[in-house]
């Protein structure tokens, strides 16, 4: 099925810092922590109404790093920053699109 | 020359089963062979005591072992055992249940719980161990269709006790509320006590917990959803079309949230009158059928719109145990067994049993 979301089979570090993705169908994503943390999608760090992300570079430290990752059901995980920073749900299919290795954004949907 | 135990075997491979499509040699289903002389003995252990077609592949292994020359007789024991759909690793909040599953529905009104009582109690009436966790925090309903009155006991280990009734363990937070009370709370409080219907709540052994959601695509759905893997979804409609566009919404939420829709129920199907037996659809009739058609989702079965369905929910009998015979119990014994299938299904091919491994 084309709408199928994408399945993550293996989370983990990469180092201390960055975190790996491996996909079910082999594809395989490096994180950079902070680069993620920018990617929260949480009401505190995207405006609910506008979109407009709320997050600038000044308020996340530049040694930022995860903590801990949690599974969230079926569809989604939850990472614990050294920032403190603990709200954001990271659906598969938002984690698969902001991928930032170098396929294409066709392979990443 | 005698029969041995691969003649036995490779007999059974000509016994399909219809909804796992492979035979029940290779899926591990025959066990306990044992043969004197002519006669052999056997076991079939399927997925679930519900099985809609148990009685079908019996008579088909009992039919192709006695075309074998030199059998005078067969004797087949019919058991089960229910397969996890989760991972138990998954699931740490509810490590003793092996299938969630929520009942739900786009709009209020279309019988949710009408129809979660009555299968679960349909499930429970073959041997399964079924829970029914009423999640309707603001309408409690399934207290008064399932006629229970008292309030929940919290054990020594602070778990709450869910009460027992007709062979189900049954959870509901109108145990906890006067009847006159009303729930008035915000999204926080809700996904607090979903987590504590679920990790709180000595559920037990279960082989099915059957989750009775609110109506709509809300705050307990949401928490639901992530609080653990769910099994999968049953959506509940009436055939009419106002209700059918609704109910494609929570479909629609439950994709986005990556629970499988395990299949769509048509409640409300048709009024057949007890005194003429004209048939009459007064919410229109296989609406439902045609939209899980076009979704491409499996149909459970459609439940008749009957006065004795109502009469019993309000009395507290419902109708699978007040009158097992009656066609609106047929009903619902069907969709249970549908049900009962369609999680089989789920948990044999292991479409949900992809482990995401988080090392951290």
């Amino acid at each position: 099925m084309p709408d199928e979301m994408p399945t993550p089979v293996e989370i983990g570090r990469a180092n201390l810092f960055d975190i790996k993705v491996k996909w079910q169908d082999g594809h395989e994503g490096i994180y950079p922590a902070r680069y993620l943390r920018f990617q929260c999608p949480c009401a505190g760090c995207v405006d609910e109404v506008t979109g407009q992300r709320r997050l600038t570079a000044s308020m996340v430290p530049q040694d930022i790093k995860p903590l801990g990752i949690q599974l969230v059901g079926r569809y989604a995980i939850t990472i614990e920053w050294s920032d403190g920073h603990r709200t954001g749900i990271y659906p598969f299919d938002l984690l698969r699109k902001v991928c930032p290795c170098c396929c294409t954004s066709r392979t990443k949907q | 020359m005698a029969v041995t135990e691969a003649d036995i075997r490779n007999a059974l491979k000509a016994v399909q089963d219809p909804d796992l499509h492979r035979d029940i040699v290779s899926l591990g289903f025959v066990q306990d062979v044992t043969i004197q002389g002519g006669r052999v003995a056997f076991k079939i252990e399927l997925t679930t005591p519900a099985c809609p077609v148990r009685d079908q592949m019996r008579d088909q292994a009992a039919q192709v072992v006695r075309a074998i020359p030199g059998i005078t007789q067969v004797d087949i024991q019919m058991t089960s055992q229910v397969r996890p759909s989760i991972l138990q690793a998954d699931r740490p909040l509810t490590p003793t249940v092996k299938n969630i599953v929520a009942i739900a529905s786009g709009k209020g009104g279309v019988g949710k719980s009408t129809v979660s009582a009555n299968v679960a109690l349909a499930l429970a009436k073959t041997g399964a161990r079924v829970g029914l966790l009423d999640a309707d925090v603001y309408g409690p309903s399934i207290p008064t269709i399932l006629g229970i009155t008292g309030s929940a006991q919290i054990s020594a280990n602070q778990q709450i006790v869910p009460i027992e009734r007709h062979g189900l363990r049954v959870m509901s937070m109108g145990f906890f509320m006067k009847p006159d009370e009303a729930v008035v709370w915000r999204g926080p409080m809700l996904h607090k006590t979903v987590q504590q219907f679920l990790g709180g709540v000595q559920w037990g052994e279960l082989d099915y917990l059957l989750a009775d959601l609110p109506p709509g695509t809300g705050d307990v759905q949401l928490s639901l959803c992530q609080a653990i893997p769910l099994t999968g979804a049953v959506i509940v409609s009436t055939p009419q079309d106002v209700a059918l566009n609704v109910a494609q919404k929570a479909i629609t939420m439950f994709k986005k949230l990556n629970a499988p829709i395990l299949g769509i129920v048509e409640n409300m199907s048709a009024y057949v009158c007890p005194h003429c037996g004209t048939r009459e659809e007064i919410f229109g009739s296989g609406g439902a059928r045609t939209i899980a058609q076009r979704l491409n989702l499996p149909f459970l079965g459609e439940i008749p719109l009957a006065t004795p369905i109502r009469e019993t929910s309000d009395a507290g009998q419902p109708i699978v145990i007040s009158q097992p015979d009656s066609p609106s119990a047929r009903a619902f014994t069907a969709v249970a067994e549908q049900l009962a299938a369609q999680i089989s299904i789920r948990a044999m091919t292991g479409e949900l049993g992809t482990e995401i491994k988080v090392t951290f």
